[in-house]
């Protein structure tokens, strides 16, 4: 667990994070989101003391984080960032090995570790062990930075923006592709973005910060959506707002309809797909209505009644 | 035809004077070297030292070598000392610009997720950023080698028995002045070519995956 208590930044004359207080729960996805300024990349800098706090504490399982030795707490807590900063003298296998390196893990551990880490994020060892970071595309890259950050199983992994630099295709697959690990791993995850989309699809909570370090609401994704705190949060997750949070809601868990006389439709949709897909297949229908299948057997019919009714 | 007829002829004179040119470039450039890279580091590091080993260093090149060995010479005595010491504040500036340069140019992402996996600063200058600055530091080593083995032969003026021997001697004399400074010219060309040669060859090989190379 990491907890922020009354943390305040200040550079020079600039305020970049006011007064937080903070608990990240162990083994969750928090997400670090806000316009630029917002100090959500400070607060996660704080964390491993990239960034030291002007006033406050930040503690990790109870411990004071400046009572610990700065690269010790370093090597203890996973770290990504947009630009990536892979080794470019380094193959993807010695990339990957740094921090057990550092740490002084023998050679055969090393490397078990390694293949183990190349093949968890689908970088299969024997293609791509022996690369130069110079030979990878940006979505290769940025799986390698991800290994390189699990490299001697951290439970924390920092993340400021790792897909922000990435083609919306790919960027899509390396969420999905995280959502995945977390399922596996368990780790505490602080993830910074200043995309809505992106926050809502992977946060377990959203803590979203406005200009000048202000933490204006700290909260699941789909109560950020359906209660805006403020009019600041209102204003931020703008007019989507009711639209994104379908996202979040799967298509099984709204009321469905019998299908009546009027029969099954000929279109039809996933009972996981989520209550955003079920729109976009009911507004491309000619009647509005959408059969819902689950392993090839009807549940139901999904209309935009339906839909309207499981977000109010 | 005389040149070569020369050179053969004085050859039991000339191989000690290029033993000793070559000896004289060595250990200068051995010194540079060490000094240079803990300059060019320290000015990495600080801005300050940046300053005022670049001044320094940019001035020393403004003294002529003539001067510089005369002066030396009277606070080291004569033969190789003086020269050697002189070459060695010559090659400085290349070796620590090329040094500061190559640290400079080590993206900063880079050392901020070396920073970020808990890389303290001896091991960030020894595993990311000395070995990613390779390339450009033995530029600059490459540059100051081959200047400071023409201006070697200036050294014969406080008494060192190196090429500068043979032109020298030439100014003295009425007859074969031009073998006499060939004699020297050449294999001090032959020497210089060689040097640059061997260190662009070590330069392209270590450059894979490096900080670019600038054009040389």
């Amino acid at each position: 667990m990491i907890t922020f208590d009354r943390v305040s930044k200040r550079f020079g004359e600039v305020v970049a994070v006011r007064d937080l207080s903070l608990e990240i729960a162990s083994g969750e996805i928090v997400v670090l989101l806000g316009p630029s300024g917002c100090g959500k990349t400070t607060t996660l800098r704080m964390v491993n003391r990239l960034v030291e706090p002007s006033s406050g504490t930040i503690r990790i399982d109870g411990r004071d984080t400046r009572e610990m030795d700065v690269n010790l707490l370093r090597r203890s807590i996973g770290y990504v960032i947009q630009q990536v900063g892979l080794f470019p003298h380094r193959t993807v296998a010695e990339n990957v090995a740094t921090v057990p390196r550092l740490l002084g893990w023998d050679r055969a551990r090393t490397h078990r570790r390694v293949e183990g880490l190349l093949d968890l994020v689908g970088l299969p060892p024997g293609q791509y062990a022996h690369r130069l970071p110079s030979e990878l595309s940006g979505g290769e890259g940025q799986r390698v930075g991800v290994a390189r950050a699990l490299g001697a199983d951290p439970d924390i992994l920092l993340m400021d923006e790792p897909f922000g630099a990435i083609d919306p295709l790919v960027r899509g697959r390396l969420q999905d592709e995280l959502l995945r690990l977390q399922q596996v791993l368990h780790k505490t995850i602080v993830f910074v973005t200043h995309d809505i989309d992106e926050a809502v699809r992977l946060g377990d909570r959203i803590a979203l910060f406005s200009a000048g370090g202000a933490l204006e609401q700290y909260a699941a994704p789909d109560l950020l959506l359906g209660a805006p705190a403020s009019a600041f949060v209102d204003e931020f997750l703008g007019d989507g707002r009711m639209v994104r949070r379908l996202g979040l809601r799967r298509v099984r868990s709204a009321r469905l309809r019998d299908p009546d006389g009027q029969g099954v439709p000929a279109t039809a949709i996933d009972a996981d797909a989520t209550l955003r897909e079920a729109l976009d297949a009911v507004l491309g229908t000619g009647d509005g209505r959408v059969a819902v299948r689950e392993s090839g057997r009807i549940l139901g019919i999904i209309d935009s009644e339906s839909i309207r009714e499981a977000v109010r | 035809m005389s040149t070569v007829r020369y050179i053969l002829d004085n050859w039991g004179t000339l191989g000690p004077q290029v033993e000793t040119h070559l000896e004289i470039v060595a250990i200068a450039m051995a010194i540079a070297v060490a000094v240079g890279l803990g300059l060019g580091i320290g000015s990495a590091r600080s801005a300050r030292v940046a300053a005022a080993s670049l001044a320094v260093t940019s001035t020393l090149l403004t003294v002529p070598s003539f001067a510089l060995f005369g002066l030396l010479s009277i606070w080291v005595g004569l033969e190789d000392p003086p020269v050697i010491i002189g070459l060695v504040l010559y090659a400085l500036l290349p070796v620590v610009r090329g040094t500061l340069t190559g640290i400079r140019a080590v993206d900063p992402a880079v050392i901020e997720a070396a920073r970020g996996m808990g890389m303290g600063g001896a091991q960030r200058l020894l595993r990311v950023e000395l070995p990613l600055a390779v390339p450009v530091i033995l530029g600059g080593i490459r540059q100051a080698t081959v200047m400071v083995v023409a201006i070697a032969t200036v050294g014969a003026v406080v008494g060192a028995n190196d090429l500068g021997q043979p032109i020298f001697s030439a100014l003295y004399r009425s007859t074969a002045t031009t073998p006499r400074i060939l004699a020297g010219v050449i294999p001090v060309a032959a020497i210089g070519l060689l040097a640059d040669g061997v260190l662009s060859l070590v330069q392209r090989r270590l450059a894979r995956g490096r900080v670019a190379v600038g054009a040389t």
